[in-house]
């Protein structure tokens, strides 16, 4: 950040460790807050903020923080963010008290629902104010949830763009990807729980960790700022003796990334490499080279190294890499396919129809397989996204078949456009024409 | 033939090829002598699609242009436009050595150099970069900063760029014909120099140029480029709304919405019926009036906020002293200035007839904006850089044409 009207709190790059704290807000939040300590990653401060007392409670953060004490008295934001936001203000003082004098916030919220859109924004604004830098990393709902909860979580997400250095944006249709159709209710949602905590982890030993070659927020916040804000993820654990082939083979073909197949489209790609001390210079060049087979010649690769005693033996490979706007796949946000999901799951799924968790799978996962790894003890961690709160034991009870093949991507015929090259805005293809697109709206 | 230098501007659109040729007059006159147009082909968005097709188009255009003024077409200013080009603001920062604070020339040329060090993806390329403003010890709006006193100095500087093989497409065509390209422009900038005059430049306008393919838009605050910016969707699209949505074919369609399309709903009187008149293949029927100007309105509605989203600044409407003007050949759809001014909610108006002398009685066309601002633009580059004249040109193209010999 070259014009960052606050350089004095700039992480210090000679500094051993930067102080972090990791905001979990709502219920999704929390919940990642849980898998971050489940999984000992890091060692930060946690703070929970939440309307949801019980939630609160159960909460493994060192910081609390309830939020609405005389609005919501305990319970939640009932999925309106308005009065999460005032549930918010209300307890300003006691976030602002949770967060002095941090160099580095990272907010982690579920948008679509009351607590995680209302509160984000003001708590990214409250930690701004304080000084701090701010780093937030949310989720996106379901698109079956409905355009109402899309909207919610897209004028939040907006706010925390305005106050955020940097926004790391999970669409939940896509995280329903990494989890296999047959897995549990439980299972999904403790994985993507886990796949966000892995991205909080990495971007945060990112920052901390002494590197070999060293990434610093500067060049986080290059490689998110100023595109579409929905970024590719990946990240792999490998050891043995081809431990460089098998992390990148399964970072880069993490569901997050459409199976590697957005790689070639992305414009900045931040690799870190995490070793221990027997990382070996050809293991990186042989990561890197498998890396740069996979996206455009043009893109920008921001690359560091680190060695971490801890890792030895082992090797971590973190990618996230920034679309250019407009890049994602068209059916992606439109609001047709959501109307298809729910056609195909209702059948499948009679008695969850308004909240089938699983049916994100709009595509037949790729590699799931890859992704069964050390997801422990998911019941531990009653995952669940503020968003979506299926009653879990009906859930497990019913071990959804795997979803029939998805009816292929709408066909309109776009006219004289038909085959050139089509021109997409915020996922909208604007070739069709306007009329018809508006007319599905009302 | 002329005495005076020529300047040609070349335009290759979607819907025609538009080639100005005007006349470097004494004084700071540009004097119109000719438009030559053509029918393009083998364009969609703006952008080549189908080389040979064009490469017609164009031969077609500049025949044309040559056979109305008598000039021997040799080199033109070629517009540039598609959903490919971007632009983004830089600031460059320099600061002087302890001991001196006096800003040099080579101070300025430093932070120049700064502010155009900016990350554009590898096969992009540079095409126009225009300093905003200078800023010395944090003051802002210091024009020059060359002999002040201070210790840091900052530039801003608006930067548009857009991918290197496409924009070397059009100068490959335009090199085929053969004529030699003088400077590359990005076409809305050039509308934009065509439809303002210096004073609603310095107050502040957004110029939305709609053309055939693709809508430009350029905002001017201060005297200076604060955005800029191609959305690839124009009049095309509007017409193949309206061959889908009733049912005509293309050409009908074009037809229904140069004769009779409107932007505005609730216009027309209820039950309003065009009648479309059979021809070989298509059946004789009637189509409501109120359809045709929806589909037009939503088409047009959207372009206006998908451009007011985009911007990159939400306040820049604030500081439009001179408001909106909309330009191109879609700009002549009736009531489009009130659905702009819904949107936008700032006075919008239609270009203005540019102060150029000659051939006015064509530049009332907001078709050929685009072509005539590129015309201007040559004039602003060689007021900027009078010591390569026209002689010199003529005389380093020259030994360059002989030396590739």
């Amino acid at each position: 950040m070259t014009n960052s009207p606050l350089p004095s709190t700039k992480p210090d790059p000679s500094a051993d460790r930067i102080k972090v704290k990791v905001v979990g807000i709502g219920g999704a939040g929390s919940n990642v807050l849980d898998r971050l300590v489940l999984d000992a990653a890091v060692e930060v401060d946690l703070v929970s903020c939440n309307t949801d007392v019980q939630s609160l409670a159960s909460s493994v953060a060192s910081q609390k923080v309830q939020l609405g004490r005389t609005l919501t008295r305990g319970l939640g934001a009932g999925g309106d963010p308005e009065i999460g936001f005032a549930a918010a203000e209300e307890a300003a003082a006691e976030i602002s008290a949770a967060i002095e004098g941090t160099p580095l916030v990272f907010i982690v919220a579920g948008l679509g629902g009351g607590t995680g859109s209302g509160a984000a924004p003001l708590v990214a604004k409250l930690a701004r104010e304080r000084g701090s830098l701010v780093l937030a990393c949310v989720t996106l709902p379901f698109s079956f949830e409905g355009r109402r909860r899309r909207e919610q979580a897209s004028d939040s997400l907006r706010a925390i763009q305005t106050y955020a250095d940097a926004v790391i944006c999970f669409e939940n249709d896509r995280m329903g990807e990494i989890v296999l159709p047959t897995a549990g209710v439980h299972d999904a949602f403790g994985r993507t729980d886990q796949i966000i905590g892995q991205c909080v982890r990495s971007v945060i030993d990112l920052v901390q960790r002494r590197g070999l070659i060293r990434l610093g927020f500067d060049d986080l916040l290059s490689a998110l700022r100023n595109h579409d804000s929905r970024c590719l993820f990946g990240y792999a654990e490998a050891s043995g003796h081809d431990r460089a082939a098998l992390a990148a083979d399964e970072a880069l073909r993490s569901p997050l990334m459409d199976g590697g197949s957005l790689l070639p489209r992305v414009a900045h790609v931040l690799v870190n490499i995490t070793g221990g001390t027997d990382l070996t210079l050809a293991e990186i060049q042989s990561l890197m080279q498998a890396l740069h087979h996979r996206i455009a010649d043009n893109a920008q690769v921001l690359f560091g190294a680190t060695v971490d005693s801890r890792f030895n033996g082992r090797l971590g490979l973190t990618v996230i890499g920034s679309l250019p706007a407009g890049a994602f796949p068209r059916e992606e946000p439109a609001p047709a396919p959501a109307a298809q999901i729910h056609a195909a799951i209702a059948p499948v799924l009679p008695r969850l129809a308004p909240v089938a968790p699983r049916a994100a799978p709009v595509d037949p996962p790729r590699a799931p397989d890859r992704f069964s790894p050390p997801a422990p003890a998911p019941a531990a961690a009653p995952g669940r996204h503020d968003a979506v709160r299926p009653q879990p034991s009906r859930a497990s009870a019913t071990p959804p078949e795997p979803t029939p093949p998805t009816p292929a991507p709408e066909t309109v015929y776009r006219g004289r456009f038909e085959r050139s090259e089509p021109t997409i805005v915020d996922g909208e293809d604007l070739d069709v024409p306007a009329f018809l697109r508006k007319g599905l709206k009302k | 033939m002329a005495k005076n230098p020529i300047i040609v501007g070349l335009e290759i659109g979607t819907t025609k090829v538009c080639v100005v040729v005007a006349e470097a007059a004494p004084g700071n006159e540009t004097r119109i002598l000719c438009v030559g147009q053509a029918d393009s082909r083998g364009v969609r968005k703006g952008e080549i699609v189908d080389f040979d097709a064009a490469h017609e188009a164009l031969r077609d255009a500049i025949a044309d242009a040559e056979s109305k003024s008598d000039v021997t077409i040799r080199s033109a200013y070629v517009g540039i436009t598609g959903g490919h080009v971007t632009s983004l603001n830089n600031r460059g920062v320099v600061h002087l050595p302890g001991e001196r604070n006096e800003i040099s020339e080579e101070d300025a040329a430093e932070v120049k150099l700064r502010a155009g060090e900016v990350s554009i993806p590898t096969n992009n390329a540079f095409l126009h970069n225009f300093i905003q403003q200078y800023r010395v010890d944090g003051r802002d709006g210091v024009m020059n900063p060359v002999g002040m006193l201070g210790h840091k100095i900052e530039a801003d500087y608006h930067i548009i760029h857009g991918v290197r093989n496409r924009i070397q497409n059009t100068i490959r065509l335009v090199r085929e014909v053969p004529l030699e390209v003088d400077d590359v422009v990005f076409s809305g900038l050039a509308s934009a120099l065509a439809v303002l005059d210096s004073e609603q430049r310095e107050r502040g306008a957004l110029v939305i140029d709609i053309g055939g393919g693709t809508t430009d838009y350029v905002i001017y605050r201060d005297g200076a480029v604060h955005d800029s910016g191609c959305i690839a969707v124009g009049g095309d699209h509007i017409t193949n709304d309206i061959s889908m949505g009733l049912r005509v074919p293309m050409a009908r369609a074009e037809r229904l919405k140069i004769e009779e399309g409107g932007a505005v709903l609730g216009t027309c009187l209820p039950d309003e019926k065009i009648h479309l008149r059979g021809e070989p293949g298509f059946a004789a029927r009637d189509i409501e009036r109120e359809m045709l100007h929806q589909v037009i309105h939503y088409r047009l509605r959207e372009i206006f906020e998908l451009l007011k989203k985009r911007f990159d600044d939400e306040r820049h409407l604030d500081y439009l002293g001179a408001g909106v003007i909309l330009t191109g050949g879609s700009s002549q759809i009736p009531g489009i200035q009130h659905l702009a001014e819904d949107v936008f909610g700032i006075p919008v108006q239609p270009a203005q007839t540019p102060p150029l002398s000659g051939l006015t009685s064509a530049l009332a066309n907001p078709q050929i904006s685009t072509a005539l601002g590129l015309v201007e633009y040559a004039r602003l580059v060689q007021d900027e850089h009078p010591t390569e004249g026209f002689w010199r040109r003529m005389k380093s193209r020259f030994t360059r044409a002989l030396s590739s010999r």
